[in-house]
This record gives structure tokens, sequence and C-alpha cells, in this order.
């Protein structure tokens, strides 16, 4: 019937612009994403931030210190509690390494142990490794907006090692930071939320102060684990030696 | 009916050489039967037995949720007040707490994730086998600090040998961090693989310190002293727990290892069942050549006004003694073997104990089940699988008339 309506070269140019605007579609998430890593993660970040883990019988904090060269490299000091100062961490080439001082030995965390708890925390090592990229392992697709947010899907690439199923991130328009991640398994299950809240001027950028882990599983139902960046600095140069595995040692003390 | 008896009687003491032979083919086969039945028992009783004692135990106290979800939300919070209540029981042998959880082993080249357990030592060593299980070493003691007690496979996987040292990091009960340097002071080697391979254990006490689990336990484990009635105690050791605690029998928590005896027990059953038709076609076509041989004798029988009913049941009731003769024969030798085995297990020595050693059974005595209902089952089976047997041959020379029956050759 579309005939007695449009000529077939119309017809062939609806279906040439709805392939661009659906391109352009691609792109923009694509975009978007990017900015947000940007933003996120700086060319460099040197932060100092609180973590409290929740669960429903303890409370504990702890503070570190982190320095990071994009999303590549980062490298975290543990500097409290007394009984856990002086753990370091060493994320570089999307493998992770442990210094333990009370032990005097650097563990290299195995792939097996990735999704094990970090810290004990609701965060896993495979967070911190981060042995899959967002930019790079997911297919974005901009499923909707509003005035003030995106909201993309993240479908992990079909030969791409990823931990999740699925990824939804609602990204600010203002900050063009995300609001919020929820992440998914193979079965569609929402396995937990990453809320990002309290945005506020750190260094040369806008950024959210107060990160809240909230996993959605049955068996945590009473976890939470919340992230308060107490100072940052971004896009200022990071001796390239905190990057190295003497380092997890040498900056230990 | 006492005349056919009679009859019978006379024709089993005519044909003696004859009527030893069946008694003797159905005794063999009868005891052969007993005792093949038994000792199968005996073998799943062993291996159930092993697979219990090993490691699980009879009766495991966790929390309810532990099984499916083994976190440290899922713990016993007070594991003194649940020892108090198993003290005060008399139909208990012995109890233990444990506390087990995932680590990060790493020795001098390799970084594995296992598991680690803190161990009451003591009472540990009479309700598994991991002290006897030891290979290398000495087995852990209840002032022991930082000295690992670690399967022979986990060992390998690690590189390590007795006395040296290894690291492990975890997370503590509160979920801190921690980790501690400990040296290897046994190594034992269950026949488990995936147990060996994946477990290695600590003094409780000290391990309670490291991963701060005072007063907490994942597992406390009960050996009744009448291991057999492990279902009934559990569930009279769960009316006095806490509603957050659950009591099971290994019958329960092990409930596939239980389902996979029972299929083992259909496959032995299967050959058993194959045994028993070899049997019923030897005695068949030993009784069909006994039969044919008295086919003259049949046709002068009937000859002389015997009805093929009157004959039906004489050579009935001839194969009824016959088996009857047999069965008991074989039932005394079948279940004096029993008994005997059952005593004195047979023992497996050199490669056959290495062999049964990888199929996780730790002991190489081998008993036969002893039991009079097995016995008289396979009694009964023989009996009726005697007569059965002997219907064609009896139904085929009814068949002749009496003029061809007497012309037979």
């Amino acid at each position: 019937m579309l005939h007695k309506f449009i000529s077939p070269v119309q017809a062939g140019m609806l279906i040439i612009v709805s392939l661009l605007s659906l391109n352009l579609f691609a792109q923009t998430s694509s975009q978007i994403i990017q900015k947000v890593e940007n933003n996120l993660n700086g060319k460099s970040a040197y932060m100092k931030f609180t973590m409290i883990v929740k669960t429903s019988r303890y409370e504990r904090k702890m503070q570190m210190q982190s320095w990071g060269e994009g999303n590549e490299k980062s490298f975290i000091k543990v500097t409290y509690p007394k009984k856990d100062s002086g753990i370091t961490f060493l994320k570089r080439d999307n493998q992770m390494w442990q210094y333990v001082p009370k032990i005097e030995k650097t563990i290299k965390i195995p792939s097996s142990m990735m999704l094990q708890s970090w810290m004990g925390s609701d965060f896993t090592n495979d967070d911190l490794a981060k042995e899959s990229s967002i930019l790079d392992d997911y297919d974005h697709k901009l499923i909707e907006q509003n005035a003030t947010t995106y909201s993309i899907e993240l479908i992990p690439k079909v030969d791409a090692a990823v931990v999740w199923g699925k990824i939804i991130m609602i990204v600010s328009k203002e900050y063009m930071l995300p609001n919020s991640a929820h992440y998914y398994d193979e079965d569609n299950l929402l396995i937990r939320t990453l809320n990002y809240q309290k945005f506020q001027q750190l260094s040369n950028r806008m950024y959210p102060t107060y990160w809240e882990m909230l996993p959605q599983t049955k068996d945590k139902k009473d976890h939470k684990t919340i992230v308060i960046v107490d100072e940052a600095e971004f896009d200022k140069e990071i001796d390239s030696s905190y990057f190295t595995k003497r380092a997890l040692k040498r900056y230990s003390k | 009916m006492i005349a056919y008896l009679d009859i019978a009687l006379k024709s089993i003491k005519a044909n003696l050489s004859r009527s030893i032979v069946t008694v003797f083919l159905t005794a063999i086969s009868a005891a052969i039967l007993i005792f093949t039945s038994t000792l199968m028992d005996g073998q799943h009783g062993i291996m159930l037995r092993n697979a219990v004692e090993v490691y699980p135990g009879y009766i495991q106290i966790t929390h309810k949720a532990f099984r499916d979800t083994p976190s440290f939300d899922n713990l016993i919070f007070d594991e003194k007040s649940v020892l108090e209540k198993l003290k005060e029981r008399n139909d208990i042998h012995t109890f233990t707490a444990r506390f087990e959880t995932a680590a990060l082993f790493s020795s001098k080249t390799k970084t594995i994730g296992a598991m680690i357990t803190g161990i009451e030592p003591e009472n540990e060593s009479h309700i598994s086998k991991l002290k006897i299980a030891l290979v290398e070493g000495t087995y852990l003691e209840s002032n022991d600090t930082n000295a690992l007690y670690i399967g022979v496979e986990l060992a390998k996987r690690l590189k390590v040998s007795l006395g040296e040292q290894l690291s492990f990091i975890s997370n503590a009960a509160d979920y801190s961090f921690c980790a501690d340097n400990v040296i290897i002071k046994g190594i034992f080697q269950t026949g488990l693989y995936e147990f060996d391979a994946n477990s290695a254990f600590l003094n409780k006490r000290y391990f309670d310190e490291v991963f701060v689990s005072e007063n907490l336990a994942t597992h406390i484990i009960v050996l009744p002293k009448e291991p057999h009635n492990a279902l009934a105690l559990s569930q009279d050791i769960q009316k006095g727990l806490d509603e957050t605690l659950i009591s099971e029998s290994w019958k329960e928590f092990m409930e596939s290892l239980v389902k996979a005896m029972e299929l083992d027990s259909i496959f032995s059953y299967i050959n058993l069942g194959i045994f028993f038709i070899v049997i019923f076609f030897v005695i068949m076509i030993y009784t069909l050549l006994v039969v044919f041989s008295r086919v003259k004798e049949i046709g002068i029988l009937r000859a002389i006004g015997t009805t093929s009913k009157q004959i039906f049941s004489m050579l009935v009731f001839e194969s009824a003694i016959l088996s009857l003769l047999g069965v008991l024969i074989g039932g005394a030798i079948g279940g004096y073997l029993a008994y005997y085995f059952n005593i004195h297990p047979i023992e497996l020595k050199g490669e056959y104990a290495e062999y049964f050693k990888q199929y996780s059974i730790m002991s190489t005595a081998l008993p036969t089940d002893f039991n009079l209902i097995t016995i008289a089952r396979d009694m009964s089976i023989m009996f009726i699988l005697g007569i059965v047997s002997t219907l064609y041959p009896i139904f085929k020379i009814n068949a002749f008339t009496p003029s061809e029956a007497m012309r037979h050759v």
C-alpha cells in the first residue's frame, strides 16, 4: 500500500534518513559515554575518599588515597583503619596486584577472583581492575531522554569478556556525569545499583562526591557501600612511579 | 496332595544323581546370589559411611539460609549457646564447630583461591577422617597458631611442601580484610580429589582471632551415638534450636549422594537380574534334559490313567522339593559367607587398595552386609526361580500323547 502514497525514490530516501538518524543516535550515545568516562576519570585523577561498608551486623569505615591515569592505570592506598593501613592496590594493563604489609607480600589477583568482594565492600575486584571497558566492550544505545537525563543501555559485544549482561546508565545532561548505573546479569535480573549523588565543584569540574552501591539481590538486602570523595584533583601530572609493581611496597609506608 | 508328594519323593530317590545335580545347581546359585547382594549392600554402606564420615558428618547445624547463600550474613551467631544445648544431650557421641570461608592462598610462585576452615582439632578428629587422612607432617593441635593443615592436591597446585610458608588473604567475618602467613604443618589425602584440591584447615582458636569469628560458626557437626538414627536425632535437635538455625541429617544435606547410591543400586540389581536370567536358563535346560530322559516313564504313567494335570502336579512338587532343598543349603552357605565376611571383611591390598582410594573410599576393608531380610529375599527369589524354570519343560512333556511318549527315544 505504501507505493500508493510515496514514490520509490521517496521511500528510498526515507530509509536512508532513518538509517542515518539511527547512526546519529548511536554516535550520540557513544559520545555521551565517552564524555561521562572523561568527566569521571579525567586524564589523571588524585583522590582521597572514605568508604563505608554497611551490613546487617557491621558498619566499617575505611579511608583511602588513589592515583589514576584515565581508565587504564590506578594505584590505591588504604590509610585507615590502622589494621589495614598500608595495603596497596595497583591496576595496570587490566591486571591487579595487592601488597599486604602484614605478610610483606605482593599478590596478583587471579582472574577467577575478579568477582570477589573488594575489601569486604559491595564493589568487586573487577570494578577496580575494570578488565572490561564500558566504552570498548559494550554497544551503546540511547533508549530514553528527558529534560535532565539520558538513559543509555549498554549491551556487551559478542566477543567481549564482560561480567554484566546489561548496564543501564542514567546520565545527567547538566554535568554529563552518571546519576546512576543499574547492573543486570545475563538473565536480565537487576544485581546492583550504583547511585552518584551530591555533585560539587572539585578541582576543575563538577563531580559526584557521594557514591552509593546498593546490591539488589535477596542475599545482600541489608548491604550498602558508600564512597565519599573527600578531595580530588584532576588532570595534574602523576609520577609514573605510582604505576609500577615496586610502588606497591614503596608507597605502602 | 500327600500322594503327589509321595510320588515326587520316590521319583527324586529313583533319579538320585540328577536330583543331586539340580539341588547342587540351585544351592550354588542361591549362595552366590546371597553373597553378591550382601557384598553389594556392604559396599554401598561403606561408600555412604565414607562419604559421610570423611568430612560432612552425620548431622549438620547451619543457618537456614547458609546452604543456598553461604555468606557472613548467614552464620550461627551464638555458637556457644548451641554447643551448650548439645552438651546436655546423652544421645550424642561428640560435636564440633567449624568456620569455613574462601581465601586466596599465595606461595612463592602461585596464587590460588580455595576454602579455608577453622576447626577444633580434638573434636574434629572424632567426627571426620581428617586426622587419619594425614600423609605427611602432623595433625593440628588446639594450641596451634599459624599452622596449616592442607590437602595434598592443593599443596601440589601451590607447589609447596611440608614446613614451607604460605600466605592467605580473605575477608574476616566482619567483612574486614584479613591476611597472615602460615607454615604447612601437615598434609592430608582423603581421596576426594575436589576436597583435597580445595581445602586447608587452621586451629579454630587462632582462626577466630584472624577472621574475627569468636562465637561464630558456619557449621556445627554432630556425631550421634547411634549413627543410623541420625534423621530422628536431627529432627529432635531442631526442636531446641533458634528459628534461624536448621539441623539436617546426612540424608537431607547429601540428598544427591543418596540418590546416586539408589541409582547405583538399580544398576547393580540390573546386573543381578542378568545373573538371575542365566541361572533361570541353566536350571531350565538341565530340567528339560532331566524331564526328557523320563518321557517314557511319563508315557507309561499316562497310559495307566494318570492325567496330565496329575503329572504336572507331581513334577511341580518334585521341582519344589529340589528347589527348597537347594535354596536351604544355598541359604546356609550364602548366609554363612555373608556373616563371616561381615565380621572379617575382605581386605584390599596393593594396587586394589589404591584404586579403591581413588573412588574416595578411605577404608580398604570390604565387609558384607549380614542382613537376614536380604538373605530371606534372595532365598525366596531362588526358590520361585527354581520352580518357574521347570514349568516350560513340564508343559513340553505334558504335550506328548501317551503313545508318543512311550515311543520316544
